[in-house]
Parts: C-alpha cells; structure tokens; sequence
C-alpha cells in the first residue's frame, strides 16, 4: 500500500512539472529541444535522470545478483560513454545546428536519402530500449500492489504518452531533472541503511564470496518457468505440486533436477542454494570475480571490452542522449553539461551494486526463479521486517518508477523526433500522434516480453547504436573524406550485423565458446567492422567539394 | 485571449536543406572567425589531437583496468577494509577517473578554441560560439 503512495506521489509530483511546462510548448522547438532555456545544471540533471533508466535501476543490481561482480563493468561502460560523448561528439554537435542523427547525417552529407535510412536506425534503437523500460514498470507495480503485469505497463504507456504529448521536452527536461534526485535519494538512501542495517554477519557474509550461497531462513520458492536445477549437495526440501497444495518430505539428491512450472519447493534455513544451469554459482569463484564471462564461453577478457566497446561507443549514438546537446545554448556548455552528467552517474552507480550483494545473501532465491531484476524492490523487506521494511520497499519503488517514467519520456520524444521530424515532416500534431503509435509499439512488445532481463535489451540497443551512430558521427565530425556511399553502406552493414547477431543468439543455442559470446555481444566485431566499410568504401569515392567547409563549420570557435 | 498562432518551425539546417535540395552544399552557413581556411583547418587539427588523446585515455583507463583484474587473479585476494581489491577496481576507482578525463579535455578544448579566436582577430569580448 505505501509502495502504491509513494508511486502515485512520484506520478503527482512529475505531472504537475508537466502541467508547469506545458504552457511553453508551443513550436517544435520548445517540444524537441526546450527552446533552449534550460538552466545548464538542471539540463545536466535532466540528461543524467533520462539516462539512468530502469536498467540502471533495477537491472544493475539484478545482473549482480544472478551474473556476478563481471556486471559492475555495465555501469563504467554507461559512464565511460559520456567521456566519448564530451571528447567527441558533443560540441560539434551543438554547432552543427541538427536536432537528431538523421538530422546531422543530412547536414554533413546533403542527402535525405540517408536520413531515411537513418531515421529508420533510430526507431529500432529506440524501442530495444523503450520496451526494457515498460516491462521494469510493469514489473514494480506488479511487486508492489501485485496488479498483473500488463496492467503496470498499460498504465506506464498511458502516463508517459500523456505527460509528453501535453508538454514535450521542456516539460520533460524539468520533470526528468527532479527525476534525477528522485533516483539518487530513493536507491542511495535505503541502500546505506539497509547495509548498516544488515549486520555484521551478513556484511561479512557479503564480502566472502568464496563461501557457498545458503538460505538464511525457510524459504519457499514457486516456480513461475520450467527450471532446471544443480544441487550440490543432497538436500531435503518440501515439495508441492501446485501452490497452495500441502508440500511433501522430498529428498533432492546431487544432479540435475528438473522443476517444472508451477510447483513450490520449500528449503528449510541453511540448506545451499542449488544452481539453475547456465547461470555462475551464486558466490563462486566465476561470480566473484569482476570480468563478465557472456554466455559462459571461456573468455571473460573479450567479453568484458566487447561489453565495454558497445556500451562507451553506443552512448553517442544513442539519439536520445544526442538530441540532448540542443538544450544547451552553445557549444561550450554542450561540452560542460555532458561533464557534469559524468560526476552525477559516477555518484549514482557506487549504489545499485550494494542491491546485488545483499541480495545474494538475502534473496537468493530470485536466482531460482529467473527474477533477479526484483532484487531492488524486494530486498529491503527481507533485510529490516515490518513497517520500516516496506517504507523503504515503498521509497525504492517510486525510485524505480520515476526512473522508467523519465528515460521512457526521453526515448519517446527521440522516437517521435524519428518518426515525424526525420521520416516525414515535423509539426507539433504530428509528432503528438507519433508519440502515442510509438508508446503502442512498444507496450505491445513489451508485454510479452516479461522474462527477457532488462540489461538484455539495453546491451543490445547500445551495440546496434556503437556499431551504427557512433562510426556516422565520429567520421562525420573528424574526417574530411566521408562519402555519402561509404556512410550508407557503413550504416546498412553495421545495422544489419549487430542486429541479425544478437537476434540469432537469443533465438539458437550453441554450445558456449567464442561464436556465442560474439553473437551475444558483437561490438567486438561489428564496430570495427562498420568503420572499416565506412572507411574503405569512401577512400574509393571523392568527397563533395564542400566536405571540407562542412566539417571546419563544426570545429569553429 | 486569443491564443498565439502556430507555426511550423524545423532545424536551422532542416529548413536550408529543403528549401535548396537541388544545390548541396549551399546549405552550409558561412564560417565565423577564424574566417581564413587555414586557420580554421590548424583549429581543427588541434581539436582533433585533444580528441584522440582523451579517448585513448579512456581507452586506458577502461580497457586497462579490466585487463588488470584479468591477469592478477591475486587482486581478487588482496583486500583494503574487507573489500576484494578487485572489485573496488570495477565498482569505484573507474568512476573519479573518468570524470578527471572529462574535465582535462574540456579544459584543453576550451584553451585551443580560445587560443584560435585570439589569432582569428576576434575581439576576446565578443565570445560567444552561440548561434
């Protein structure tokens, strides 16, 4: 009940700095940029409150929790990508006067041709992204009041198409900025408590990894998916058919167990935790330690930079976060403000580790059930029982919900800058009703996609933007001799890869080795790739006489 | 009150490139100061030199750091107050240095640009790059 209060004050208080900003938005410019009467350092939260998205929130600490220490590389590589935002993209950009990638892709090389393609581009980058945050909403909800899923993320499209179709980025930049300080307080504040709150024991429980993962108390685990468990150790459990049925003495001998759908095993206090395959021992020695071994295929190195590639090389492409630079008045504060975002992400990603390191200790049956992204909304009644448990059970969920409220906003008016501004022409009707086809999109994807794991799909939307965007504008900005052909066909392929790469390592399973972890996370291969064929094909063409006057345009003082 | 009329506004660029899409390049503004080419191509280059080095800083940090926790295993042993070195390498140490990258750059950006408006012949008040 005071999850749903503190998630209904969080929805009150941004609609009424929406309502605030609605008055302002009253041309295409105050609706994709703000008209630029943004104070840098509300434009600096704004930018790092849009950026955090459930991902950050509820996924960071999820991955942990299931996948290891390997994932605290997910928030560097967030961080990491701004530092390539300011050194590369980020002035340039605000000179060159285009509002999106599409935008700047027209500017640099003169045809609409490519805009299309790239507009095309950001719509795919938008909804691998969009989707995450509607099923971390309905997740919350469904955590907190226990509505269905579906309501949470019917009701989380309603709220954020309105909110921005009334008021548009401006009203979005100020209720995005708040959402900023919503996040930070509502996840940094519990987590410090909850770790001083933990005890000695549990804390140092959290800091040996080496010892195996037991249940500190009964706990009993329904099986929501067909589950198939290693247990270590012979342990004896209750077992129940179906939920609610009286659970019978069983005795889980060592092996691989199969659990089907629907059934409920208790484990009585102490017993191991056994392991779902395909997931690292939960405290062992692969999750200790801090490298990400994707898809357990042997070479944690590679998938840590392959992970890291995308994720600092995606940030620039990512058309929301670009679009952002607009909001600034100059080119130097372009710069400034993306380097405050810096110091606001730094301080927020010191939290959501604290989430899964607890939760192994606390929760570990979240591993069981494939629903480590719960970590956050579930631990703090598991570690302080009773009213205070669910105050601050209540404070993470709005955390989390304006975190979905505030990047779903910002990803819309990107998707709706790509659907009207970039494919067809942009006037303010236009890109109201291209927010509500983008938010129906996307709640209708979103809905069947309950078990994919949030950080899934954002991995995935921030490879696709590294192996497309970031070679666009990289070479758009630093190199005279970028041929439209080289820049479409670097496009197509880089799209093409990155895509078809990930799309066929969730769809078949190979045995792990290196051909899974570069399906699964292909930057490795696909940027280079890109920038190879956008820098090949265009040595084979000549540049249009006035590249070169394009180009110095970005760099003057 | 009547209320204010709507207009339809696009991008700068947007509106010059549809209205001349026959000519491209016409579409480009003017170059401010430095106004001659060589100027501006000497700016340029010293932009582009800040550039790479910050991202082959970053290149360093991240990539270095993760490459240290892959081939000393030991740091996973080594603790400062409880905790594995190895994950304050990948949870917090990463964090300071990134921001330090970022503020080094912008320093060094801001320097050159100023540097290159002085030589363009620009008067240090008019500074401002907004358009």
């Amino acid at each position: 009940m005071t999850g749903i209060v503190a998630i209904g004050s969080v929805l009150a208080a941004s609609l009424l700095i929406g309502i605030y900003g609605v008055r302002a938005a009253r041309s295409t410019s105050d609706f994709l940029i703000a008209s630029r009467k943004v104070s840098p350092r509300w434009n600096a939260m704004a930018i790092a409150g849009e950026y955090l998205s459930a991902a950050s929130v509820l996924g960071l600490a999820g991955l942990v929790l299931k996948n290891g220490l390997g994932t605290l590389w997910y928030a560097v590589g967030f961080t990491a990508g701004y530092v390539a935002v300011v050194a590369l993209v980020a002035g340039p950009m605000r000179r060159s006067g285009a509002f999106t990638v599409p935008d700047f892709a027209e500017y640099r090389l003169g045809s609409p041709r490519l805009r299309k393609l790239s507009g095309c581009i950001v719509l795919l980058i938008m909804l691998l992204y969009l989707v995450p945050q509607f099923k971390g909403a309905g997740l919350v909800l469904n955590l907190v009041s226990g509505t269905p899923y579906w309501v949470g993320v019917l009701l989380a499209g309603l709220v954020v198409s309105f909110s921005i179709v009334a008021g548009g980025m401006r009203s979005a930049t100020y209720v995005q900025g708040f959402h900023y300080l919503v996040k930070l307080a509502f996840l940094a504040v519990p987590a410090v408590y909850l770790l001083v709150h933990a005890g000695a024991d549990a804390r140092g429980e959290v800091l040996e990894p080496d010892r195996a993962t037991e249940f500190r108390a009964r706990t009993t685990v329904e099986f929501t998916i067909d589950t198939r468990l290693e247990v270590t150790e012979p342990t004896t459990v209750e077992r129940a058919p179906e939920r609610g049925e009286p659970g019978e003495p069983d005795r889980l001998a060592s092996g691989t167990h199969d659990i089907a759908s629907g059934e409920e095993l208790t484990f009585p206090a102490g017993a191991p935790v056994p392991e779902p395959t395909g997931v690292p021992q939960l405290g062992g020695e692969q999750w200790s330690r801090p490298l990400l071994d994707i898809e357990n295929s042997g070479h944690p190195l590679l998938g840590t930079w392959s992970t890291l590639l995308a994720l600092t090389l995606g940030a620039m492409g990512l058309p929301h976060v670009l679009m952002r630079f607009h909001t600034s008045p100059t080119a130097r504060t372009a710069r400034r403000v993306a380097t405050g975002v810096i110091a606001l992400l730094g301080v927020f990603y010191l939290f959501p580790a604290i989430y899964g390191l607890l939760g192994r200790v606390f929760t570990p049956q979240l591993v069981l059930n494939d629903a480590t992204d719960s970590v956050t909304v579930l631990l703090p009644a598991q570690v302080v029982p009773g009213a205070l448990g669910s105050v601050l059970t209540a404070l993470v969920a709005a955390g989390a919900f304006g975190a979905f409220l505030s990047t779903s906003s910002g990803l819309l008016l990107a998707l709706a800058g790509g659907l009207s501004h970039d494919l067809f022409s942009g006037s303010v009707p236009r890109l109201r009703v291209a927010v509500v086809v983008g938010t129906t999109v996307a709640v209708l994807i979103a809905l069947p996609a309950f078990r994919v794991d949030i950080n899934v799909l954002v991995g995935w939307a921030f490879a696709v933007a590294a192996s497309t965007f970031c070679p666009l504008l990289v070479l758009g900005i630093w190199w005279r001799r970028l041929t439209l052909t080289g820049a479409t066909v670097g496009l197509a392929i880089g799209a093409a890869t990155s895509t078809g790469a990930v799309a066929l390592s969730t769809v078949t399973t190979l045995d792990p080795g290196l051909l899974t972890l570069l399906l699964a996370q292909p930057a490795a291969w696909t940027v280079p790739l890109a920038f190879a064929t956008m820098i090949g094909i265009s040595l084979l063409g000549t540049e249009p006489d006035w590249a070169e006057h394009a180009l110095l345009r970005l760099h003057a003082p | 009150m009547k209320p204010s009329r709507r207009v339809r506004v696009t991008s700068p660029q947007t509106r010059i490139a549809l209205a001349r899409r026959h000519r491209p390049g016409q579409h480009l503004l003017p170059l401010p100061a430095p106004a001659d080419v060589a100027g501006a191509r000497a700016a340029f280059r010293r932009q582009r030199r800040l550039a790479l080095a910050t991202m082959s800083g970053l290149a360093a940090t991240v990539l270095g750091m993760s490459g240290l926790v892959a081939v000393l295993p030991t740091l996973d042993h080594v603790g400062v107050a409880g905790v594995p070195l190895s994950w304050l390498l990948a949870g917090v140490a990463p964090y300071p240095l990134l921001l330090a990258l970022a503020v080094l750059h912008v320093r060094r950006a801001e320097r050159a640009e100023d540097a290159e408006r002085a030589e363009g012949g620009l008067a240090v008040d008019e500074r401002r790059d907004g358009r």
